[in-house]
């Protein structure tokens, strides 16, 4: 019960007006056919001090924290912080959501929260990508390989992305420090209630990166970005560096003129989908537009974008079902509906939970819109060709002097 | 290494009538392996292997029928996605190629599975525990 009084001291519940815009918004709530599943109501439960009727009720462990009912809340309760940190609770009393895809996911983040555990994350480091042990920019790669081999038959990219992101490095003069042992950052375990196999993974990263003296990190996953960014400082400290997306990268390096596109023919229809991480949750909603406009592309806006964009329906690989799908579903006709010929996003699980979505064969000619990174889309349109007289290096080979 | 813990997935059809064979004529295999029988092989998926090894195991062993053998069709062939899935992942995880294994047993063919088994935990030698 103190738990509960602090955690809705924390967060501004308290100065719930109960006005319910927030359930007009949550796309759970819509959905949601179980029970009424309103963060206002919710929020009510929490105040009378209900902590198990919390527990059981159908927005515990499928709430998004998408941000989206927050962007409303005349009195800014921090609603998605509010359930992370109620999770905790209910996660150290024993509970924990339904888990998909047999908890994979969950379990190798615990494996590599073993300190002792050498991995062999770099194999996939190609010959012509520039690498070194002495840059002061760090290219966090994150969980990206491991989601190649999972969800590969779903058609996803996979280390498309990181070697896109490296490639775009490249492009801008960067060989960026790539670490063979760098962990999971944490997100999914943070969100879901997992604090002690966060606070391990955290601890572990944090010590790593501050190894490598470096003062920037880039990344292609909001997630990485926005845990390192917010989350790390907050509990375990200072990390001392810039944390940025690719596509904050890559809108600077168009804006200082460093980066040009050759022949501005790409005459595509595109629309971007806000990733709940990036925008919200970082507030970054420009930088991937402007990346696009500068990539060429004709760029056409969805109903619902930045701050009022939907999710991509699912999160932290917890308590995935029909609702999700509706969630994707309706965010997938939404974009059709846009006349776009390519869905573009900045995050790899919006795109992984996309086109989970577009297995549905009765619905394939409704929402069949090709899906793309904007990491992919950039060093495609940057990088029409491997440069020539690429070095093959590893992670401790170096081209010092190159930032 | 003394007695690693060793999981040991068998479907509910040939690879466990290979199992009770063994039994039956007590022939024995290393005392750290422990048969966990599943209905079929294909109802594993990376995730419950990966959790055997995140909760101790130094080995897992996945022994079913053999694909035209399958008493569910398909389940064979699932297996083997699971099986190169977490293969895939464990190599990343840095696991050793070694401590993962997909046989096919033929229906009591308790001779042959007790050779498996040894020639896997002879292969382990080496590996260190998982924590």
């Amino acid at each position: 019960m103190t738990h509960l009084k602090d955690a809705i001291r924390r967060n501004s519940v308290g100065f719930c007006l109960e006005c319910g815009k927030c359930s007009a918004v949550c796309p759970i709530t819509r959905w949601e056919t179980k029970g009424f599943a309103s963060p206002r109501r919710f929020v009510e439960t929490a105040l009378s001090g209900q902590f198990d009727a919390l527990v059981e009720s159908p927005l515990f462990w499928s709430c998004l924290t998408c941000k989206r009912c927050s962007e409303l809340c005349p009195s800014d309760v921090r609603f998605s912080e509010f359930i992370r940190d109620v999770r905790k609770v209910a996660y150290a009393d024993g509970a924990s959501g339904p888990c998909t895809h047999g908890d994979v996911i969950h379990t190798w983040a615990r494996i590599m929260a073993d300190p002792d555990r050498g991995q062999n994350r770099l194999e996939w480091l190609t010959g012509d990508l520039s690498t070194s042990g002495d840059s002061d920019t760090v290219f966090f790669v994150g969980c990206v390989p491991h989601y190649g081999v999972l969800f590969k038959d779903l058609g996803f990219e996979g280390i498309d992305i990181a070697l896109s992101g490296i490639r775009i490095l490249n492009h801008l003069g960067i060989s960026p420090q790539v670490l063979a042992d760098e962990r999971c950052c944490g997100h999914d375990q943070l969100w879901e209630g997992d604090r002690e196999t966060f606070m391990a993974l955290a601890r572990l990263n944090v010590e790593r990166l501050k190894k490598t003296g470096a003062r920037k990190i880039v990344t292609a996953c909001p997630e990485c970005a926005r845990t390192l960014a917010v989350d790390y400082p907050r509990y375990v400290g200072p990390l001392g560096m810039e944390v940025l997306h690719i596509s904050q990268v890559l809108a600077k390096g168009f804006a200082e003129g460093r980066l040009t596109v050759a022949g501005r023919t790409a005459d595509r229809r595109v629309v971007y989908h806000d990733p709940c991480r990036l925008g919200r949750h970082l507030g970054v909603y420009e930088d991937p537009r402007t990346v696009i406009d500068a990539l060429g592309y004709t760029r056409v806006e969805m109903p619902h974008s930045r701050n009022t964009a939907l999710c991509c329906g699912t999160s932290c690989w917890t308590a995935c079902g029909q609702v999700n799908k509706q969630i994707q579903v309706e965010r997938l006709r939404e974009a059709s509906s846009t006349g776009a010929e390519l869905l573009v996003t900045a995050c790899l699980k919006c795109q992984i939970h996309f086109r989970c979505a577009q297995q549905d064969s009765l619905l394939r000619k409704e929402i069949d819109i090709p899906i793309q990174d904007i990491t992919t889309l950039a060093a495609q349109r940057l990088i029409a060709a491997p440069r020539a007289g690429g070095q093959n290096q590893d992670n401790h080979a170096s081209r010092p002097g190159t930032q | 290494m003394e007695n690693p813990k060793i999981i040991l997935f068998t479907c509910n059809w040939d690879a466990y009538s290979g199992l009770e064979a063994a039994g039956r004529v007590h022939r024995a295999y290393p005392p750290g392996v422990r048969p966990i029988r599943v209905p079929c092989l294909g109802r594993l998926h990376p995730g419950i292997i990966l959790k055997a090894f995140a909760q101790g195991a130094s080995g897992v062993m996945m022994m079913g029928c053999a694909p035209e053998e399958c008493h569910y069709d398909f389940g064979s062939r699932k297996a083997e996605t699971a099986f190169s899935q977490a293969k895939a992942l464990m190599r990343l995880l840095g696991f050793k190629d070694s401590q993962l294994t997909l046989e096919y047993i033929r229906a009591g063919d308790g001779a042959s599975l007790v050779e498996k088994i040894s020639h896997f935990v002879d292969g382990l030698n080496g590996n260190r525990p998982s924590p």
